[in-house]
């Protein structure tokens, strides 16, 4: 009886909360396919046209960012739904590939090319699926390492020597490639070319589907030989184990992830350029003192090169800079700077409040 | 007509002949014009330049103005006729004046030299009709008089074609400029400009010349990578000093690049703080990339990225590719990334499109 009910309404595959993953996964990727994609190949004509259309280069980013971060969210959630199947329900690793798979892809090959007339009897996730699977979460580890190193790279250097960034960089683009062009070629011929496999989103699979795609599985399920439960007592012990368990790492792994995604302030908005001294300067020409401006320019030893005016001296600052014209800034910038042989003076030489005393005496000099 | 030019500069010449025989002649009159109103009894027809330099070439000729500063009025005749003007005479920019002068005074200096400058422009026309997005030009239409004009660059009585002599594209601002110019002097570019390199850049060949934009505007450093490229990208010119062309592509290709880029293109006039050739390399003080006081140099490098990112580790640095193809012996890891990739991408869909091809062809057979 069971078998007329499953056969009518099809064979149940992938529960709701499975089928919501996978359209989260199909969200996340191809939101930063789309906006990776175009940055890899930015000279491009195209990429800049999808950059435009997705609002600029920066809110690329963000958007990449922000799915970047849902994708982590959800391969911790997998990561824990799948401890817990493995664990407390004592589930079969049915993506694991093993010498079966390798004959079912030789039988496979065989069959097609009319070798034998046997097509192979696969099991619930055929080599195909096995390898789009890990496929997925070798992808996804190595965009999530790699992504993190071009997220934070100055946190990358502290741990890892440098050339790691670089050859981040390059691994993230080229597997982002080999992503999206496997999901074109193999992932839409198996599912929607060479059949509708509506599975992800009704849950169910047709009989002949079955057949074909599942055969093992299917002869298993029609001879009544299901994979069993563990009694409900075991269930209740193992999840008294597993709760508190998983619940510290998911607080682990999340925490984990918010320090991913604030861990490194520079790399998204990089700080505006500082003078070499690594200070900016905020105060008006306006407190200058030329008086203590006198004084400062002996103390400090800027008459050394200057002269005692500011006129110059042979051979080291062969130029006068007596009634300079430059703006505040500009002399200011100089000074921490550090121009051409001059030392560079930082905020520990010479305050904000020096450079204006310094600056307004030198304006009064001829 | 042509017989009276001809006259004219019969006449003239009799005339400057006769102007230079009294010269030598007599002892140097030794008036100041301050001091002196009598007028010189020569020969000299008024309005002749040598009318006007029996004054203008006595040494020390000075003149005060209403605000006390003293303007020098003595023309050195040898350097005017050095100059490219040296076919005008004295009239055509400074008017008719006659003896004494009667025009009205300029009250200061500058205003002097603001008043003549603008005589420049009768007749170069197509300089002028560029000033008007010319940084220095709006500075002195707001009022600040010490912004350069023609004369300050250009000098007046000793005018030299600034195609001849590319030193002086350089040496002109260096009047204002002294701090960008001291390092400008001793960069790289600079070195070589004043040891006769026709190649290198001098101030105006980045800044422009009629028509200088102010170098801070996002606009400017969005499309600085591609001033830079305009020599840096060009082949036979970079052949001479044996650096790469490679220098723009790298630098489009990693991320500041392709970010400067985009901006560059598509919202020039968003700033963007990515770094652009001359936060890293310098701005005036350029050096080789391999000189000790360069920015980019191993030992320098991390210093020229706390810049901008201020918690960059010595490691950080070591982050930045460079210039040049990465190879196995400067990048090993890269380029293993950058192999194993490209043996694996074209591997992995090989296999696809034989197990692809081979479910098609079993379909296709099998139907009929």
């Amino acid at each position: 009886m069971a078998k007329t009910q499953t056969h009518h309404d099809g064979y149940q595959r992938f529960k709701p909360s499975q089928r919501f993953e996978h359209i989260i996964v199909i969200l996340t990727f191809t939101v930063l396919a789309l906006t990776g994609i175009p940055q890899k190949f930015s000279s491009h004509d195209w990429a800049k046209s999808m950059i435009d259309f997705l609002g600029g280069i920066e809110s690329v980013r963000i958007v990449h960012r922000i799915m970047a971060t849902l994708l982590v969210a959800e391969s911790i959630y997998h990561g824990g739904i799948l401890s817990y199947k493995i664990y407390v329900l004592g589930q079969r690793l049915t993506m694991i590939p093993g010498i079966k798979d390798a004959r079912d892809v030789w039988d496979y090959i065989r069959y097609n090319l009319g070798w034998s007339k046997e097509h192979p009897h696969m099991p619930r996730y055929n080599f195909g699926e096995k390898a789009e699977y890990l496929a997925m979460v070798w992808g996804t580890l190595i965009m999530v390492l790699t992504g993190f190193m071009l997220w934070n790279p100055i946190g990358t250097a502290a741990i890892l020597p440098g050339a790691w960034i670089p050859a981040a960089k390059a691994a993230h683009g080229a597997e982002a490639v080999l992503a999206v062009l496997s999901i074109i070629t193999w992932h839409m011929y198996n599912v929607h070319v060479k059949m509708l496999n509506k599975s992800m989103f009704t849950g169910k699979l047709t009989h002949g589907q079955m057949k074909e795609e599942h055969g093992a599985e299917l002869a298993e399920i029609e001879a009544g030989r299901t994979w069993p439960l563990p009694p409900p007592e075991v269930i209740q012990k193992r999840r008294r184990v597993f709760l508190p368990y998983a619940v510290v790492m998911s607080i682990i792994l999340v925490a984990g992830l918010i320090y991913f995604v604030s861990f490194e302030e520079s790399a998204i908005s990089t700080v505006p350029r500082l003078s070499a001294a690594g200070e900016t300067i905020d105060v008006h020409p306006d407190i200058g003192d030329p008086v203590i401006g006198a004084q400062l320019w002996t103390a400090t030893g800027c008459d050394a090169c200057h002269g005692a005016r500011g006129e110059g001296t042979e051979g080291l600052a062969n130029f006068s800079i007596a009634g300079t014209s430059l703006s505040f800034e500009a002399f200011a910038t100089s000074v921490r700077r550090g121009p051409a042989e001059m030392p560079a003076y930082g905020k520990q030489q010479l305050s904000d409040e020096d450079l204006a005393h310094l600056w307004v005496w030198l304006t009064t000099k001829e | 007509m042509k017989r009276h030019l001809l006259l004219l500069s019969i006449v003239l010449g009799i005339v400057l002949l006769l102007a230079a025989v009294v010269l030598l002649a007599t002892p140097a009159p030794t008036f100041a014009q301050d001091s002196g109103d009598s007028m010189p009894e020569t020969g000299e027809a008024e309005g002749g330049d040598g009318y006007c330099l029996l004054c203008h070439s006595q040494p020390d000729q000075t003149y005060t103005l209403p605000d006390g500063s003293v303007l020098d009025i003595t023309i050195n005749p040898d350097h005017f006729a050095d100059s490219v003007h040296s076919e005008l005479g004295c009239t055509q920019c400074h008017g008719d004046m006659s003896y004494p002068h009667e025009t009205p005074v300029p009250t200061t200096s500058r205003d002097y030299t603001m008043r003549m400058a603008v005589i420049c422009t009768t007749c170069h026309e197509e300089q002028a009709s560029g000033l008007v997005d010319d940084l220095h030009y709006q500075a002195l239409a707001d009022g600040q008089y010490e912004a350069a004009t023609c004369v300050d660059c250009h000098g007046a009585h000793e005018v030299q074609s600034p195609q001849d002599n590319r030193e002086i594209g350089a040496l002109a601002c260096s009047n204002c400029h002294v701090i960008a110019f001291d390092q400008y002097e001793n960069s790289v570019h600079g070195a070589a400009l004043f040891a006769g390199d026709p190649n290198v850049p001098s101030c105006i060949d980045c800044h422009g010349v009629h028509g200088i934009e102010h170098p801070t505007t996002a606009q400017f450093r969005n499309n600085s990578p591609e001033l830079c490229g305009e020599c840096h990208a060009d082949k036979d010119l970079m052949n001479e000093y044996g650096i790469t062309t490679n220098v723009f592509d790298s630098y489009l290709s990693d991320f500041h690049g392709t970010t400067v880029a985009l901006f560059e293109e598509r919202d020039p006039n968003v700033a963007t703080n990515k770094a652009v050739c001359y936060d890293c390399h310098g701005v005036h003080d350029i050096a080789r990339a391999d000189a000790e006081n360069s920015h980019v140099i191993k030992q320098n490098l991390l210093g020229t990225c706390q810049q901008c990112h201020p918690d960059a580790t010595s490691d950080f640095a070591d982050s930045w590719v460079g210039h040049y193809e990465p190879t196995f012996e400067s990048h090993p890891l890269l380029y293993s990334v950058n192999l194993f990739y490209k043996l694996l991408i074209p591997g992995v869909l090989a296999g696809f499109a034989v197990l692809i091809g081979v479910d098609i062809f079993g379909r296709m057979r099998r139907r009929g």
